[in-house]
Parts: C-alpha cells; sequence; structure tokens
C-alpha cells in the first residue's frame, strides 16, 4: 500500500514535475513572445518615434520657412505701403499739378480770347489811316487849286509885262512890278509841286504803314486763335484726366 | 538779305496769281512782262490800288496800276452800273493777293494781308522811302486789250530764303475748283 503510495506519490511527482516542466516552458516560450512582441512593438514605436521626430523637424523647418516668408511678405508689404504712401503723395502732387496747369491753360485761353480783340484797335489805326488819308486828298486838292491860282498869276504877269512893254518908258516901272511877280509866281509854283511831291510821298508812307500795322494785326489776331486753339485743346485733355 | 530762290520764289507765286486772279474772265489771256522801273518818261497808268502783306520779317507792297480808260472799263465793268472800275480793280487785286498769300502761307505760317487802298501811282515814284530790299515791275495785258502794271515791294527785316511750291499748290487748287 505504501508503495502504491509512494508510486502515486513518484508518478504524481514526475507528472507534477512534468506539468512544471511543461508549465515552466510555456512560460518561458510566453515570456520569448512576450519579449519578440515588445520587441517588435519597440521597434515599430521606434520607427514611428523617428517619423514623428523626422515629421516634427520638417514642420519646424516649414515653420521657419513659413516664418522667413511671412517676414518678407511682412517686409514686401510695409514696403509697399510706403510706396504706396509715396504714389498717393506724387498723385496727389501730380493732382495739384494737374489743377495748376488747368488753371494755367484756362487762363492762356482766355487771354489769347482777350488779346484777340486786339483788332479793334487795329482796325481804329486802320480808320486813322482813312482819317489821315482823306486830309491829305484835302491837301491834294488844295494844292492843286493854289498851283491853278498859281499858274493864273503867271499868265496875269506876263500880260502885264506885254502891257508895261508897249507902254515903253511909263511902263518901266509897271514893268518890274510885273516881273517881280513873276517871280514869285514861278517861285509858287515851284512850291506847289514840291508840296504835291511830299503830299505823294507822305501818301505811299502812310498807306504802307499803316497797311503794315493792319496785315500785322490780322497776322497777331491769327495768331492769338491758333495760340487759343491749341489752350482750349490742352485745358480739355487736362478736363479729361481729372475726370 | 534775300536769296535769288526766295526772289524767284515771290515772282513766280505773283505770275501765277496774276494769271488766276486778274483777267476778268477765267480762260482770258495774260501776258506779263517784267520791266524796268518806273519813271517820269515812262510813267505806271495814273490809278493805283496799294495792298499789303505781312510776316514777321517782311513785308511785301502790292501795287496795281490801271488807267480809267475806255478799254479798261469795258473789258472789267461792261454794263454793269452798280460797281465802279476802281472797285472792280481793288476786289480783283485783293483776290490776287488772297493768292499769293495762300502760296506764302506755306513757307511763311505767320501772315496777314491788308484791306486794298486806293492811291495815285505818282506814290510809287517814292518807294525808296520804304527802303525796299527788292523790287519788281511788270506791265500785263489782259484779255489781248487791258494794260495794267504791278509794282511788288518787298521790304525784308530779316534774312528770307524759302522755295514756293507752285506745281503742287496748283494741283491743290484745281481738285478744289472741282467741287
Amino acid at each position: 500500500m505504501l508503495e502504491h503510495y509512494l508510486l502515486a506519490a513518484c508518478v504524481g511527482g514526475i507528472v507534477a514535475a512534468l506539468a512544471a516542466g511543461i508549465f515552466y516552458r510555456r512560460k518561458l516560450k510566453a515570456g520569448e513572445q512576450v519579449q519578440r512582441l515588445a520587441r517588435e512593438r519597440a521597434e515599430v514605436l521606434e520607427a514611428q518615434l523617428e517619423a514623428a521626430h523626422d515629421l516634427a523637424e520638417e514642420a519646424s523647418r516649414e515653420h521657419a520657412e513659413f516664418e522667413a516668408r511671412l517676414a518678407d511678405l511682412r517686409a514686401e508689404a510695409q514696403q509697399g505701403a510706403h510706396e504706396r504712401d509715396a504714389l498717393q503723395t506724387s498723385l496727389d502732387a501730380a493732382r495739384a499739378h494737374g489743377d495748376e496747369w488747368l488753371q494755367h491753360a484756362t487762363r492762356i485761353a482766355q487771354e489769347a480770347a482777350r488779346l484777340k480783340t486786339l483788332c479793334i484797335t487795329f482796325e481804329r489805326w486802320h480808320e486813322q489811316m482813312i482819317s489821315l488819308m482823306s486830309q491829305n486828298r484835302d491837301m491834294h486838292k488844295k494844292n492843286q487849286e493854289l498851283s491853278s491860282i498859281v499858274q493864273h498869276v503867271l499868265i496875269v504877269s506876263l500880260n502885264a509885262s506885254i502891257e508895261a512893254a508897249r507902254a515903253g518908258t511909263a511902263g518901266r516901272g509897271f514893268s518890274i512890278v510885273a516881273g517881280e511877280v513873276r517871280s514869285l509866281a514861278s517861285r509858287s509854283q515851284d512850291l506847289s509841286k514840291s508840296y504835291r511831291e511830299s503830299l505823294h510821298r507822305n501818301d505811299l508812307t502812310t498807306a504802307a504803314t499803316f497797311q503794315d500795322i493792319q496785315a500785322g494785326g490780322k497776322m497777331i489776331t491769327a495768331s492769338l486763335g491758333g495760340v487759343e486753339a491749341l489752350a482750349t485743346q490742352f485745358q480739355s485733355r487736362l478736363e479729361q484726366v481729372a475726370a | 538779305m534775300i536769296t535769288d530762290q526766295a526772289k524767284q520764289s515771290i515772282a513766280d507765286i505773283f505770275c501765277h496769281a496774276a494769271r488766276a486772279r486778274l483777267p476778268a474772265a477765267p480762260g482770258d489771256a495774260c501776258e506779263i512782262t517784267a520791266v524796268p522801273m518806273w519813271n517820269r518818261d515812262r510813267p505806271a497808268a495814273p490809278c493805283a490800288m496799294v495792298l499789303t502783306i505781312s510776316s514777321i520779317g517782311f513785308r511785301l507792297l502790292f501795287v496795281l496800276h490801271f488807267s480809267k480808260d475806255e478799254a479798261t472799263r469795258a473789258y472789267y465793268v461792261g454794263d454793269d452800273t452798280t460797281r465802279s472800275l476802281p472797285e472792280t480793280l481793288m476786289e480783283l487785286g485783293n483776290l490776287c493777293c488772297g493768292y499769293m498769300n495762300q502760296q506764302l502761307v506755306n513757307d511763311f505760317p505767320d501772315l496777314g494781308m491788308s484791306t486794298p487802298y486806293e492811291l495815285h501811282s505818282a506814290c510809287v515814284e517814292y518807294l525808296d522811302e520804304l527802303r525796299p530790299d527788292q523790287v519788281w515791275t511788270y506791265e500785263l495785258t489782259i484779255g489781248g486789250a487791258v494794260r495794267l502794271g504791278v509794282t511788288l515791294c518787298l521790304c525784308a527785316q530779316a534774312p528770307l530764303d524759302f522755295r514756293a511750291e507752285l506745281a503742287t499748290a496748283d494741283e491743290r487748287e484745281g481738285e478744289l475748283e472741282l467741287f
């Protein structure tokens, strides 16, 4: 009985030892598997960590680049703002100049239009020429009349000389007087001729001078018309630009 | 100083203007002869109309001499009782100068022309008073019957040089006349 108990105990011990061995082996295998799994997990984690690290580095680099770009953009924006301000200032100045030019163009056009009325002055001078020439014509007539009288006196004095000669000694004194009258008439005739020549000379210089003034006036008026037209065109262009 | 080219151009312009404007009817003959300056032995016709073309640097005096004889009156006035011979000739002289002005304005943009004025032809004996730089005198026979005289007197205050392009101007005028 005891043997049975001992055998049973031995068998039991062996079974227990086998079970313990199996259990230990299984435990060992399970431990190895766990270790393997842990190692694999650790490797995966390490790879993931490395990837995350790379991503983080990349994100950091991108962030830095983004910051740099942002700084550049801010600088550009600031520069743009400065340029815009400068352009605005220039534009304001150009507008002010434009307004000033517009005012000048308007004034030039107005002045040209006003000066065109100078033709009234030139016409007045021309009318004065007509008046002067009319006076000259009157002097021509009077000189012609004087010349006729002198011619008549000359004939009368010649007749007187003839009559004095007929009277002989009694007419000697009268002959001297008649001769003197003829001499005076002859000088008057020369003077009248000279006066006529002076009047013709005066006619020519007066007419030529006043015609030059009249034609020059028309020339100036036409030129001012051209200036007025140009100023008006300039004015309307400035107005279009301003609008 | 007036160059030979400018003198010739003015003479050519006058000849074209006279042929175009002085005959009473288009197509009538107009013979132009350059003659020596008028003097007491060879005076111009007694009546004259004077007209001035002025520029900045020069002035050109145009004097048309005419007689109030029957031939001239018959040719220019005919039976028209509404206008006198001087009025008719002053109008034609004005047209002639207008033609010259039109040609000259191509080279001288600043030009003006006076209105005509009647003078005695004896006045041209004193042209020296104006200190002219060049004087031209012409005898014209219009329509084979009428004799006119023309004196052109140029006074320049600045050098004058240009060349008139008359052929082109005539063509242009011809084109205008078609309309």
